[in-house]
């Protein structure tokens, strides 16, 4: 008997169907803007054409004067305002672990209200913060008053020294929701039978979770630290609602973000251009893109993922 | 005319082939089931069968008809899944007349046809229900059901009893073999599980690795198995196998004795050695006897006492001693002793 | 288990006694807030002149509408795109699937605000500056590349018995995945649609660039400029803020149920 292929092959043009709106949307207003952004940031603008400059513009941005203040200023800002940022999530799964005890009560009630301050908007967060901690408004120095601590009251938003400090903890105290929530759901994900094992064992209390606990969710500490890696990027809201766009006072609060504002559409006497917004979007790229591999690469590969 | 006919069908998942040049005949109103160890490919055969997966090459046809490029709504075919498969949020009436109301049959029929299905599987009380308010062997009759309205030219059904515990897998074993005999219609039924194959089947496909190892009436594989693979998977506790010089002087590669036909022997064994452990059913023993040929196995009937260290005695009529070849194919019945 | 709770008192304090703050001001006079701000309003000191210069001043309502416009058209467009390329990937074995679905997921880890100029330079291109139609666009493409990772997990934990059952029963491609897949997904759907929902309605970056008008503004945008020109009329501030607050709040203690639960069904994992 000879083999015979089947006579009509079925139609798999849902599929195409299935995928086209998303794939088209997405490659439109994402990929392909993106791409042009990262290709503009090799022309600059003469006229109202666009000139090949190579490199020039990355030259401009490291070296010249003009621009490479403010944008070692914003680089050297941002990493401190993403280490700062990384303590939320020490916080958030120590608060997961005691929110994960079995038993708790009164569980949906701290999750509920701790995950509150991530719904609210940069706006509300930041204008409320800036109000609470404003000196005008006794609010702070009272709240520190009660628990016999009111000398330490500053104007902690208007000073160059603490400003970003205090925004990073701003920001730590809205977002801490996100990675309680994540490490939470991976640990009442760990079957029961090993935290069972773990009791007869006499693995108990703060050494279980250090011993069994822990070790079981890294993968999910480790997805929970590159997406604050980059949603760091994404500071920039804070920033401009708090303290402008020009990252008062005196540049000291001023991050990539807020750069690629100024820098992208001008601000007050500077004029903007869209060469070197896009140059600065690039570096922004590029410095996600070297996280990312790092994570992949070599911290990822190093979590071992276990299958319940 | 053939209810279903497959013609030298192969499957390729990437490079791994699944399924090598299977050609079958199933006779109209045949209970046929496909039983082989997991990974065997029987599973995707039936998924061929019914239009659900698309063959790499040869052809499918049922009722005479070339079913290549039909699909599965269109087969005339009811299908019966593993874990039920019933719609979540339909109820028992629903989930049962779904396909009716798409093939546009009249109101009047469809109502008649669920009456019917109720009736026949005791669905009547349950037909408002949705499928979570159901038992699981309440949603394994509701399955049946569905494929049942549909009044198919062949029933398709994929492993339906793993999923309900041992006692409710008898019934239902009994229930199916019911609906057999009372419909009359063709069946194609898939288990890995050999005693469901033994009791269910007019004709047993045993396929390993892609192959169709033998297809046969279930007592022609228990006395008749065409190779090692059939003769090692069919029965329980498995067929004995014995090689070596035993097999030569029987001018064979491979000896095989079912363990019901060895028999304890003592005046001139044919084997001989030590009881080395024993499992009392009360209906049957087993006894683990190691000898000089490897570990045999041996059913006795009834309580045997023996002790385990105590030397035995094994023989067997060489009527019922398999002969295979060194690759493993069947030879005739033993002649020679 | 005392310790415990003690711990998570206190940081719920930590967590929510600034927002209470805001908001109790939000309803006393000029007075009161500045005498006593950790008292809360009473018969002396309530008063609502803070919405009634919001309500006003600002034209709050259309700011409002505006969101509400882009984020349900944003989400729909999400999660209809979404749940249908997360079904192809989850259900067809194609050639370029495994390229497909990581070419989506890059998305993930680029913020889209780093296109900004590209971006800008196609909604010009396209005369869609100041068009609502310019931020869903840019919403849904920025929202799916998330919605895709996650459905698509949870897509492929469907039985793939019922999705035969119903190609059995003579459902097309098209209804399995709208009436049998859809319904099976909606807790996954609903997850989705909250981490999704929180940001677009919060953003301020593309608000700002792309439809600042005051036609097309929405409410985080409307919020801020307001905020900024009244900065010394604290009721009006503690107002507006408040105003922020709550619809969000409502929604959230609708939805924190069945939110937790998508959470925690391993949804995300």
């Amino acid at each position: 008997m000879t083999r015979v292929p089947p006579r009509t092959r079925r139609n798999r043009t849902h599929i195409v169907v299935f995928l086209a709106p998303a794939v088209l949307i997405y490659t439109a207003v994402m990929i392909v803007p993106l791409f042009e952004t990262l290709r503009l940031s090799l022309f600059t603008t003469s006229g109202n054409h666009f000139v090949w400059n190579g490199v020039a513009n990355f030259g401009v941005l490291f070296f010249d004067e003009r621009q490479s203040l403010g944008f070692w200023n914003a680089l050297r800002n941002n990493v401190y305002f993403f280490v700062i940022q990384m303590l939320q999530n020490p916080i958030g799964i120590g608060l997961a672990a005691l929110l994960a005890l079995p038993r708790l009560r009164a569980g949906a009630f701290y999750r509920t209200a701790i995950f509150l301050p991530t719904l609210l908007s940069f706006v509300i967060v930041g204008f409320g913060w800036k109000l609470i901690l404003s000196p005008l408004w006794g609010v702070a120095p009272s709240l520190l008053g009660a628990v016999g601590l009111k000398g330490l009251f500053a104007p902690y938003l208007g000073r160059e020294s603490s400003a970003l400090t205090t925004l990073g903890f701003i920001s730590v105290w809205q977002y801490v929701g996100v990675p309680m929530m994540l490490a939470y759901a991976a640990l009442i994900s760990i079957p029961d039978e090993i935290i069972d094992a773990a009791e007869v064992d006499g693995v108990v209390g703060i050494a279980q979770f250090f011993r069994v606990k822990l070790p079981l969710i890294w993968p999910t500490i480790g997805m929970i630290s590159i997406l604050t890696f980059v949603g760091n990027f994404n500071a920039f809201d804070l920033v401009y609602v708090t303290q402008g766009a020009l990252g008062a006072p005196n540049y000291s609060t001023d991050i990539l973000g807020t750069l690629l504002y100024r820098t992208f559409f001008g601000y007050q006497l500077q004029l903007g251009d869209p060469n070197m917004g896009a140059t600065v979007a690039t570096m922004m790229f590029l410095i996600i893109l070297a996280g990312v591999c790092v994570y992949l690469f070599a911290v990822q590969r190093k979590i071992s993922r276990y299958q319940f | 005319m053939n209810a279903l006919e497959l013609i030298g069908i192969t499957k390729r998942f990437g490079s791994t082939e699944v399924l090598t040049g299977i050609d079958l005949c199933v006779d109209e109103g045949d209970f046929v089931v496909f039983v082989g160890p997991s990974g065997c490919g029987k599973s995707t055969l039936l998924r061929i069968v019914a239009g659900l997966e698309e063959q790499t090459s040869g052809n499918v046809r049922i009722a005479g008809a070339s079913a290549d490029g039909v699909p599965p709504a269109k087969r005339g075919i009811g299908m019966v899944f593993q874990t039920y498969a019933l719609y979540p949020h339909l109820n028992v009436a629903d989930n049962m007349s779904l396909a009716l109301k798409r093939e546009g049959l009249p109101r009047a029929e469809i109502e008649r046809r669920l009456a019917a299905a109720a009736e026949m599987l005791e669905l009547g009380p349950l037909l408002k229900r949705k499928p979570a308010a159901l038992s699981g062997g309440q949603r394994q009759r509701v399955a049946i059901g569905r494929a049942i309205v549909r009044a198919p030219k062949l029933f398709l059904f994929d492993e339906p009893l793993s999923n309900l515990d041992a006692a409710l897998r008898v019934n239902t074993r009994i229930e199916i073999a019911n609906l057999h005999r009372a419909l009359g219609s063709t069946m194609v039924y898939v288990t890995h599980d050999q005693i469901e194959a033994m009791t269910l089947a007019d004709k047993i496909v045993v396929l390993n690795a892609g192959t169709i190892q033998q297809v046969g009436r279930p007592i022609d594989l228990y006395t008749m198995p065409a190779n090692l693979f059939v003769a090692g998977f069919i029965g329980s506790p498995k067929m004995n196998f014995i090689g070596g010089d035993d097999a030569l002087r029987a001018g064979a590669h491979t000896l095989g004795i079912r363990p019901e036909h060895l028999t304890l022997a003592a005046n001139a064994p044919r084997w001989s050695g030590t009881v080395r452990h024993a499992e009392h059913l009360g209906s049957d023993t087993f006894l683990y006897v190691r000898t000089s040929a490897g570990e045999l196995t041996v059913r006795v009937a009834g309580e045997a006492h023996v002790a385990i260290g105590q030397p035995i005695g094994l023989s067997a009529p060489d009527a019922l001693v398999h002969r295979f070849d060194d690759r493993g194919l069947r030879l005739g019945q033993s002649s020679a002793g | 288990m005392l310790a415990a709770h003690a711990v998570l008192i206190a940081y719920t304090a930590v967590a929510v006694l600034p927002v209470l703050f805001i908001v109790m001001n939000s309803f006393k006079s000029r007075r009161a807030i500045f005498l006593a701000p950790l008292a809360l309003p009473g018969p002396g000191s309530f008063d609502l002149v803070g919405y009634t210069t919001v309500l006003k001043t600002g034209a709050f309502g259309s700011y409002f509408a505006n969101s509400l416009i882009v984020t349900l058209a944003s989400l729909a467009g999400i999660i209809a795109f979404g749940s249908m390329a997360a079904f192809a990937l989850a259900e067809y074995r194609f050639r370029l699937n495994t390229l497909t679905a990581l070419y989506l997921m890059l998305g993930i880890m680029i913020p889209i605000r780093l296109g900004t100029v590209g971006i800008l330079e196609l909604m010009v291109a396209g005369h869609l500056v100041n068009t609502l139609v310019a931020l869903i666009l840019v919403y849904v493409a920025s929202g799916l590349p998330v919605a895709v990772f996650v459905l698509t997990e949870f897509m492929r934990t469907i039985s793939d018995d019922l999705k035969n059952a119903g190609r059995v029963d003579g459902l097309s491609e098209y209804e399995i995945y709208f009436w049998l897949v859809l319904p099976l997904v909606r807790p996954a759907i609903a997850t989705v649609a909250v981490f999704t929902m929180i940001p677009i309605w919060n953003d301020l970056w593309f608000p700002l660039i792309l439809a600042p008008g005051e036609a097309t503004k929405t409410i985080t945008l409307g919020a801020q400029q307001f905020i900024g020109q009244y900065v010394t009329d604290w009721n009006a501030v503690l107002a507006a803020l408040s105003l922020g607050i709550f619809p969000v709040v409502g929604l959230y203690l609708i939805f924190s149920k069945n939110l937790i639960r998508g959470i925690t069904s391993g949804a995300v994992k």
